[in-house]
């Protein structure tokens, strides 16, 4: 990635600072004798027995916002959508939906390194995000996913246990939507599956499969690490006073 | 005034009626099939109401002969002291910046920017909320502009300094079966409906939330802000389940194509 578009990136997720009241001791949080978080012990159930995902959670690292083949995953591109890719990185990612205030969607905000809230109950799980004070639901009530009849950014998601790994099955996506910064492209055909399985109190994978197959020729993704985040709390960030759309000018 | 209305119906193009309706789970019904919407409100397993379900303003505005138009707003979303015999109790200043507001045709009001609404606004509009609750946490979501809003029930105190944001910063107790809603913590100058009318971040909002039976939500709103109003005001705006529906993915900004439109005479 150019300096250039890593200068625009740090200016368009300009982060809220810092306020008193976000360090809230959590409730229910295991603490050594220090009173320090501790983030080792098993993860916590909930009273039907299921993994108890709640709290806010932030990817590890950033890397895959940028790009979610970081690790060296050969992305299995369809031609068009390999040449759309190139474009979009070399044009320094203008286009990208973020540059107006727009939305990510389930792909990028999973590997966006800012804190966002999961509140889990029994029939629905909300995804409370930071940034750009967007939600996401996930229906856990057995519901089918419906027939996509309104092409959004965020999807219709509906998951269900398997063991102790939730398996959410996300379709109706827009063909707008990046799939990360760097640009991989996303069409309505998109269906994404997120596998998410809290190894300890403090740790939980995210593995991502995208299943796109007018832009991809076979399913592909990475594995995200989420760390929890104890102490700590959501804040209001909203993308207003916008003043870089003049600044986007490519390549 | 027309030329008024005309644009915020244009800036707030309704999303349409979404295929995704699923029935809603544990609602009691009559042999027909209809829901008992009468019937008693939930509980939660700490013995505490359940607000949980999804909510749509109630309707006192009465729809012309030829129907209600798609955003059907109750009178408090253009007028939020409508039911108040005597009006605000504005301070001269604050009155003024509300004519001035509606006499430049909303250009500024930040709904027509797609930017976030107050917690007043967001139960007037007529787009759906959600309420999700757990244990030290009450989680509304708005269907407009996806946004939410958090309110804790878990005891913490209000901070000395929250950080001025368009939400304000929530904390509650119950007091019997009503929860009581402190919010604070407010940005300068946000719209409480489209005519302008304003809070200050000197303003404290309570609100008492009581859900008498399962179709019924009533939340009674007291504005203490003496920067803008001479008196504290107390307002109720209610809430009516919906069933067998949800919330769909409004994002505002995707395929904006009004603010070029915003001309002020």
């Amino acid at each position: 990635m150019s300096r250039v578009a890593t200068a625009i990136l740090a200016f368009l997720v300009c982060a809220p600072l810092p306020a008193q009241w976000l360090h809230y001791p959590t409730p229910g949080v295991p603490r050594t004798k220090e009173g320090k978080a501790n983030l080792s012990v098993p993860a916590p159930k909930t009273i039907d027995g299921k993994p108890d995902l709640s709290g806010i959670w932030a990817s590890a690292d950033n890397k895959y916002l940028q790009n979610l083949a970081a690790d060296g995953i050969q992305v299995p591109f369809q031609p068009w959508a390999e040449k759309l890719y190139k474009e979009r990185s070399e044009n320094l990612g203008k286009g990208r939906p973020s540059e107006h205030c727009l939305t990510h969607g389930v792909t990028d905000f999973d590997a966006l390194g800012i804190n966002w809230k999961l509140v889990q109950t029994p029939g629905v799980i909300a995804m409370l995000y930071e940034a750009y004070n967007h939600y996401r639901q996930i229906f856990l009530d057995g519901r089918p996913l419906p027939k996509p009849t309104q092409p959004a950014y965020l999807g219709y998601s509906v998951g269900k246990w398997e063991s102790d790994t939730l398996v959410v099955d996300t379709t109706g996506f827009n063909d707008r939507g990046w799939l990360d910064d760097g640009g991989h492209p996303q069409t309505e055909s998109l269906h994404v599956t997120e596998r998410f399985r809290r190894r300890d109190f403090g740790h939980m994978d995210l593995q991502l499969i995208i299943d796109d197959p007018k832009a991809y020729t076979k399913p592909w993704g990475p594995t995200l690490h989420l760390n929890f985040q104890p102490d700590d709390e959501i804040m209001e960030s909203i993308c207003e006073n916008e003043k870089d759309v003049p600044h986007m000018v490519g390549k | 005034m027309t030329k008024n209305v005309l644009i915020a119906l244009i800036a707030i193009s309704a999303p349409l009626a979404a295929q995704w309706s699923y029935p809603t789970a544990g609602i009691p019904r009559a042999a027909d099939g209809k829901p008992k919407l009468s019937a008693p409100a939930p509980r939660a397993a700490d013995g505490k109401p359940d607000f949980s379900g999804t909510w749509d303003v109630e309707h006192n505005k009465a729809c012309p002969p030829e129907g209600c138009i798609d955003f059907y707003a109750p009178q408090e979303f253009s007028n939020i002291g409508w039911g108040l015999k005597d009006g605000l109790p504005f301070q001269p200043w604050a009155r003024d910046l509300a004519k001035s507001r509606s006499a430049a045709l909303r250009k500024d009001d930040p709904l027509s920017h797609c930017l976030p609404i107050g917690i007043l606004e967001l139960q007037t509009i007529p787009m759906f909320r959600k309420i999700i609750q757990v244990p030290g946490l009450l989680v509304i979501l708005n269907e407009y502009n996806a946004s939410y809003r958090q309110i804790f029930t878990d005891g913490r105190p209000m901070p000395a300094d929250p950080q001025p944001s368009w939400t304000g910063y929530s904390t509650a107790k119950w007091d019997r079966d009503t929860l009581v809603v402190e919010t604070s913590g407010f940005r300068d100058g946000i719209w409480l409906d489209t005519r302008g009318d304003t809070i200050t971040d000197a303003a404290k909002v309570t609100e008492k939330f009581r859900r008498p039976n399962l179709g019924r939500l009533e939340v009674e709103f007291t504005v203490d802000d003496p920067k803008a109003y001479t008196k504290p005001w107390t307002i109720k705006l209610n809430q009516i389940l919906q069933l067998d529906t949800d919330l769909l993915d409004y994002i505002c900004l995707e395929n904006e194509k009004d603010l070029s439109h915003f001309v002020v005479k």
